[in-house]
């Protein structure tokens, strides 16, 4: 009687199993698994292991993210060349938030203005040539309101990817988040109050929204311990915060563009 | 009407952005669940979507007409998601021997009860996803979820028959390792089920 000494190996039943195996060897395979009890329990638990992989349900694109992505792709296919990524606290990114902070200046006083001359606020659109000087300002208000939640919601964006892909080591230090996140919060509520007065209540809504989490990272303790940050990041990633973040810059990355094409046409600013 | 790929395609090539938005928003859902595999985290997948559809923009010139498009973007898109990856080693490293800790059979893992529903069946696969390497993530998701040959998985990830294979063979294996206590709770639940 002849003894069957020849057993297909690991990678023989994986190749097996996806159907790559040389023709010879998938039916030398096909016959051993028949009589070797041995290696029939190998290729089952081999395929068992590789069908629960497809059981594997995947965390689906959130609604509308075919068009937060085409926004996203347009706006990329527009920049000639793309900017390499920075760190977020590079020293490159002190440099715009000086500006910012001079956008803040801005926002506020124009806030402040808006308040003193309501009557200015209610000239219509469409209206003499005579009156339209007076709609110019409302444009540079617009675009100065539109600039400066652009870059806080940029500061927004990467301190919320910093946050969910840093390591969650015990113990971790919390330094640099804190201090963006309470510088955050300051210009977030001017800008909020600003936002509101000038009829952007979507953009007023998202730093409404996104305030608990930014004060929750600001008031952590110095030294976060792992269960406390990755409760943290269950809420970003609940609330979706990174998303809307995204989709509200690219917002008002469009509102810009247009704000821009208006103020061309009517001789720039 | 809605256009086809192929009409889509050439279209786009002929500069109509409205061509090449179609082609976006209808496969852009199906590259998330590419990039979400690879990368394993929802906003890296956000961004190797974006970047898979400016890359395939610049590229649609190479685009061969008889070719299959939803094909030749996942070929970009795991491209994509490779070059993301590879530009951030120190999070693929640390999440790699993190997930290795937990899922290494002894170590302290999920009751049966907690692995009853399928989310976490999920949970479990792609951690085990992530503790693969790049190239083995790659390798073994164009085999197993897109049915790749091995000759497609060579030209898409520019490997030899044998790089490819063995990227392979050392996924599975790994994937078998990190699997099987979800494996033997699942048995063991049955043989509760049975008694």
């Amino acid at each position: 009687m002849q003894v069957n000494t020849w057993h297909p190996s690991e990678d023989d039943l994986i190749l097996h199993f996806y159907g790559e195996g040389h023709p010879g060897t998938e039916q030398r395979v096909d016959d051993h698994l028949r009589s070797c009890a041995r290696c029939r329990e190998s290729w089952t638990e081999l395929s068992e292991t590789l069908k629960l992989v497809d059981a594997a349900r995947l965390p689906e694109a959130p609604s509308g993210f075919e068009h937060v992505i085409w926004a996203r792709v347009e706006q990329a296919l527009m920049r000639p060349i793309a900017p390499p990524r920075r760190p977020v606290w590079s020293f490159a990114r002190l440099v715009p938030l000086t500006a910012l902070a001079a956008l803040i200046v801005a926002a506020v006083a124009l806030a402040v203005m808006s308040q003193r001359q309501p009557v200015q606020q209610t000239v219509p659109a469409l209206s003499t040539s005579a009156s339209a000087p007076a709609a110019k300002p409302d444009h540079t208000r617009e675009r100065v309101l539109l600039t400066a939640l652009d870059s806080h919601f940029e500061q927004t964006e990467l301190l919320l990817v910093e946050l969910m892909n840093a390591p969650d080591g015990a113990g971790r230090s919390l330094d640099f988040e804190r201090s963006t996140a309470d510088d955050l919060v300051t210009t977030g509520r001017l800008y909020r109050a600003t936002a509101e007065q000038t009829g952007h209540p979507q953009f007023a809504q998202m730093l409404e929204d996104l305030e608990p989490v930014l004060v929750e990272v600001a008031r952590s303790p110095k030294k976060i311990d792992k269960q406390e940050f990755k409760s943290l990041r269950t809420r970003i990633d609940d609330e979706g915060l990174l998303f809307k973040v995204r989709a509200v810059g690219t917002e008002i990355r469009e509102r810009k563009q247009d704000l821009n094409a208006v103020i061309m046409s009517e001789g720039g600013l | 009407m809605q256009l086809d790929d192929a009409a889509a395609v050439a279209q786009a090539r002929g500069g109509d952005e409205e061509a090449f938005r179609v082609l976006v928003e209808r496969h852009s859902r199906s590259i998330y669940r590419l990039a979400y595999r690879m990368t394993g985290r929802p906003e890296d997948a956000e961004d190797v979507v974006q970047e898979t559809f400016v890359r395939a923009y610049r590229q649609l010139g190479r685009f061969e007409a008889r070719s299959n498009f939803a094909t030749w973007l996942y070929r970009i898109g795991f491209n994509c998601a490779i070059d993301y990856m590879r530009a951030r080693p120190h999070r693929e490293s640390v999440e790699t021997h993190e997930t290795l800790e937990r899922l290494t059979p002894g170590s302290d893992g999920p009751s049966i009860d907690d692995l009853v529903y399928a989310g976490e069946i999920g949970t479990r696969v792609q951690e085990a996803l992530n503790a693969l390497s790049v190239q083995e993530r790659a390798a073994f998701l164009m085999r197993h979820y897109h049915g790749c040959s091995i000759e497609e998985i060579c030209g898409a990830l520019d490997l030899k028959t044998n790089a490819a294979k063995h990227s392979i063979f050392r996924a599975v294996k790994k994937m078998r390792v990190a699997l099987k206590p979800l494996m033997e709770a699942r048995t063991l639940g049955s043989k509760m089920e049975v008694s």
